[in-house]
């Protein structure tokens, strides 16, 4: 196994809640305002069951493609891990975009030169090409790092929060509420990622309860991290594009100390490249595996690469339009992948281990 | 060599072996004992101990009187290593190794007295590893001084020291030590089947060894521990290591190797755990210091001017105003005359090392930033960088080129080129196994227990087990 159940436990605790820290806050307090946590914990609840559908479905330890192959023959294993694949490299457009965002934003005082990002591709083309074993022991590495920098900001910005600014609860309405849920299904694919992870780890007893209360820890730590700074910014939340480098600016000593917030964001900056990587790795993985090539993973990994730098920079100019395009067009690709397929193949695949499938 | 065995003949023997060594070091002593039975004792000159050659070997033997067998001639002898051979080149090996040969007329063997006399240096305190509190004896350049050191300290049947011979001009002594039955047998037979696989003219020193005993040879990343105190190397033989000695060098090899022993030092073990605990995350803190400090100077002040504080930002811009060169060109000239520095004070004789302090310290120092060359901050931030990297005295081979590497990127890309450099560095350091260790265990993979003695130092009352990391067959070391 390339993975260990502790690593999955990590991942959903502690890499996927950075994903929707960057641009989700500031969009979200644009439609639902106050009551911004109410999308947020929606999706939180759905995914968590999801994942939980998942961990069912990872008793069987075999992997997704081995699993349609198993059920449906060859052919259709192909088929539907290349859509899969595809999603996947979808889903990984709004964390790269994010990315460059925060980069540009928080890295640099002027408007750096538009090759800064490209090494990303590098790294991400080299970990793309490495087996998962090496993400999974990654994720041992960023899970105290995502700890430590979330407890930076947070603590840093504690002194400038207004929790009163989230009040009256319920405020917005039930059609913010909705739309909210519409426009950040695009950062809720959590479940989808697990997906492609499965029969890459072993299943221990238990897990599918341990990998969901981790999933909603993170989740509750989001769900802070939204509190704090809808509470340090109020109806100004709508101007901070990237909310988790804004909440803790704002701290009394910082004339003295620096910024020493960067600290922390560094450390979360970190955690979320690795997150951003994800997406495409998990799509190289799934096609080499679907094509049974694991020793063209480098070509595979170098065309998925190329094909996500292409795209960031030839929206370079369009960061906000090509998020919208994503976000609220095209939003509806999200809930195919991550919940009506792990539902379908838990359908399918759901019974006990030692049960025979056809 | 040539392939031939002991005759009987002695002249044709004692002619044999000459053929095989004929440098004029090596020397022979004809003798006949009272039989008047003919002798030849051929030895290395300068490798032979001659007084006790001549008083445990040649005057018993002058003495004897009785058959010409190889064993009986043996027991005359008053010598307590002895062996024989019947093959010339073996013979000729032991005369070069500085084991005296004796051929005798009609013999059917030739002896092997072990009067080798090598000059050792005395056991001191090892300048690389020095400890306020603890043991100070350091190896040595004899492997068999360095495993009486070690045989001192374990004094258990357990301890196997297994003599190899390496380097086909040098036939240089190797002697693997482990602890049979608490290091992984697995680990014992594959250390052993690389060390047996080196084909090389000579090995000066451990650090050859070193490039033969990984699976990534070429990688930056150090995949093999290395020590000069032989308690560090027991400790380490006790944990379910494997540790290398070599003939020659007073480096031991310790396999497998992780991370973050080069965090422990020995006198981490004498103090009490919270001293210990704070000295290795000061280390840790030193490091990452030593290694980001210049890169992160250089991408505030081209990039990211918010990093720094307000009051130093506007010192630093007085620092800075006039200064001809960028602030990465800046950095990286005053890194490399650190590095310079560095380099030839440790190249140069001691009474002109005091000279290139001043030298160094005042003229390079003090005389460029009044120049204009180049900024006190820049001097500061190298010289706290160049003191941080000493901390892990270990790892600095490997810290000094990413310190480099970290400034270049910084200078080129800013502190987004620091973090995607990290990251990759990270992805190295994790995927870097040897022997089925993770170099980067206990931390990733997490190991939980085992973090008690990382930057962590519990009690030895709570080290009760041995790192489950290393998989030793007996995990238990205190009851």
């Amino acid at each position: 196994m390339k993975l260990s159940s502790r690593q999955v436990c990590f991942f959903l605790a502690a890499v996927s809640p950075v994903g929707k820290m960057v641009l989700l806050p500031a969009r979200l307090a644009e439609t639902a305002q106050n009551d911004l946590l109410f999308p947020v914990l929606a999706h939180l609840l759905i995914q968590a069951a999801l994942i939980f559908c998942v961990l069912l479905l990872s008793r069987r330890e075999r992997t997704l493609c081995a699993l349609v192959k198993g059920a449906a023959g060859n052919a259709a294993a192909k088929i539907v891990c290349t859509l899969f694949a595809a999603f996947l490299l979808f889903a990984a457009f709004l964390p790269i975009v994010e990315q460059k965002i925060m980069v540009r934003s928080i890295f640099y005082d002027t408007l750096p030169a538009h090759l800064v990002f490209a090494p990303f591709f590098l790294l991400s083309a080299y970990l793309a090409s490495r087996p998962l074993r090496t993400l999974g022991r990654m994720w041992d590495i960023l899970a105290p790092l995502f700890v430590l920098g979330m407890a930076g900001i947070l603590v840093l910005a504690a002194g400038s929060c207004d929790l009163g600014a989230l009040s009256p609860a319920g405020a917005a309405g039930a059609g913010a509420f909705g739309s909210g849920v519409r426009i950040t299904c695009a950062w809720f694919f959590d479940s989808a990622l697990l997906l492609a992870l499965i029969g890459h780890f072993p299943y221990s007893k238990g897990l599918a309860w341990k990998g969901t209360l981790c999933y909603l820890g993170g989740g509750a730590l989001l769900l802070l991290f939204l509190a704090v700074f809808y509470g340090v910014f109020g109806e100004v939340a709508v101007l901070q594009t990237v909310a988790f480098a804004r909440i803790s600016a704002f701290f009394s000593a910082m004339t003295v100390l620096g910024r020493i917030d960067y600290l922390f964001l560094f450390a979360l900056a970190f955690v979320m490249a690795f997150f951003a990587i994800l997406p495409l790795q998990e799509a190289v993985g799934t096609l080499t595996e679907a094509f049974g090539t694991p020793r063209l993973a480098p070509l595979f990994s170098v065309g998925a690469n190329v094909l996500m730098l292409a795209a960031v920079y030839a929206l370079h100019f369009f960061p906000s339009g090509s998020v919208a395009a994503v976000t609220q067009t095209l939003f509806w690709i999200f809930p195919l992948f991550t919940a009506l397929l792990p539902l379908l193949l838990l359908l399918l695949f759901g019974r006990r281990p030692h049960e025979k499938i056809s | 060599m040539e392939k031939k065995e002991i005759s009987g003949n002695l002249k044709e023997d004692e002619a044999a072996l000459r053929r095989q060594l004929p440098a004029q070091d090596i020397l022979a002593f004809p003798f006949s004992d009272r039989a008047g039975r003919a002798y030849v004792c051929l030895f290395a000159d300068a490798l032979t101990d001659k007084d006790l050659l001549a008083e445990q070997v040649l005057r018993p033997l002058q003495a004897y009187t009785g058959a010409p067998e190889a064993e009986t001639i043996a027991r005359c002898t008053l010598s307590p290593e002895v062996r024989t051979a019947r093959a010339l080149s073996t013979l000729a090996e032991e005369v070069l190794a500085g084991n005296p040969v004796l051929l005798w007329e009609g013999a059917d063997e030739g002896l092997i007295v072990g009067t080798k006399k090598v000059p050792v240096r005395a056991v001191t305190e090892p300048p690389t590893d020095v400890a306020i509190k603890g043991p100070r004896e350091g190896f040595v350049e004899d492997v068999k001084t360095n495993t009486s050191l070690v045989r001192k300290r374990l004094k258990t049947g357990e301890l196997r020291i297994e003599m190899l011979t390496i380097g086909r001009r040098s036939a240089t002594s190797v002697a693997l030590c482990w602890l049979e039955g608490t290091c992984r047998g697995q680990i014992v037979e594959d250390v052993r089947k690389k060390l047996a696989a080196v084909d090389i003219d000579a090995v000066p020193d451990a650090s050859y060894l070193t490039r033969f005993l990984t699976d990534r040879p070429r990688s930056l990343i150090k995949q093999t521990g290395s020590t000069e105190k032989p308690d560090i190397f027991c400790a380490k033989l006790a944990e379910g290591r494997v540790g290398i000695l070599t003939d020659g060098s007073p480096i031991a090899l310790t396999i497998p190797y992780l991370l973050v022993e080069d965090f422990q030092a020995s006198e981490d073990y004498f103090v009490p755990a919270y001293r210990a605990t704070f000295t290795r995350f000061l280390r840790l803190f030193a490091l990452l210091v030593a290694v980001y400090l210049p890169a992160f100077y250089v991408a505030a002040q081209l990039f990211k001017l918010q990093l720094l504080p307000v009051r130093l930002l506007l010192t630093i811009a007085g620092s800075i105003r006039g200064i001809p060169l960028s602030p990465s060109l800046e950095m990286l000239l005053v890194l490399i005359v650190l590095e310079i520095l560095n380099e030839a004070s440790i190249r140069m004789p001691k009474y002109v090392g005091m000279a290139l302090s001043v030298v160094g310290a005042l003229v390079l120092g003090e005389t460029a930033v009044r120049a204009g060359f180049v900024s006190t901050p820049a001097i500061i931030i190298i010289a706290f960088s160049g003191i941080g990297l000493y901390a892990v005295p270990n790892l600095i081979e490997e810290t000094s080129v990413v310190r480099l590497v970290m400034l270049l990127v910084a200078g080129s890309f800013g502190p987004y080129g620091i973090l995607l450099a990290s990251a990759f560095l990270m992805v190295a350091l994790v995927t870097t196994e040897n022997y089925g260790v993770p170099l980067t265990a206990p931390f990733s993979p997490l190991v939980g227990r085992d973090l008690r003695d990382t930057f962590l130092k519990y009690n030895l009352h709570s080290l009760k087990m041995r790192p489950a990391t290393l998989q030793s067959p007996n995990k238990r070391r205190l009851k």
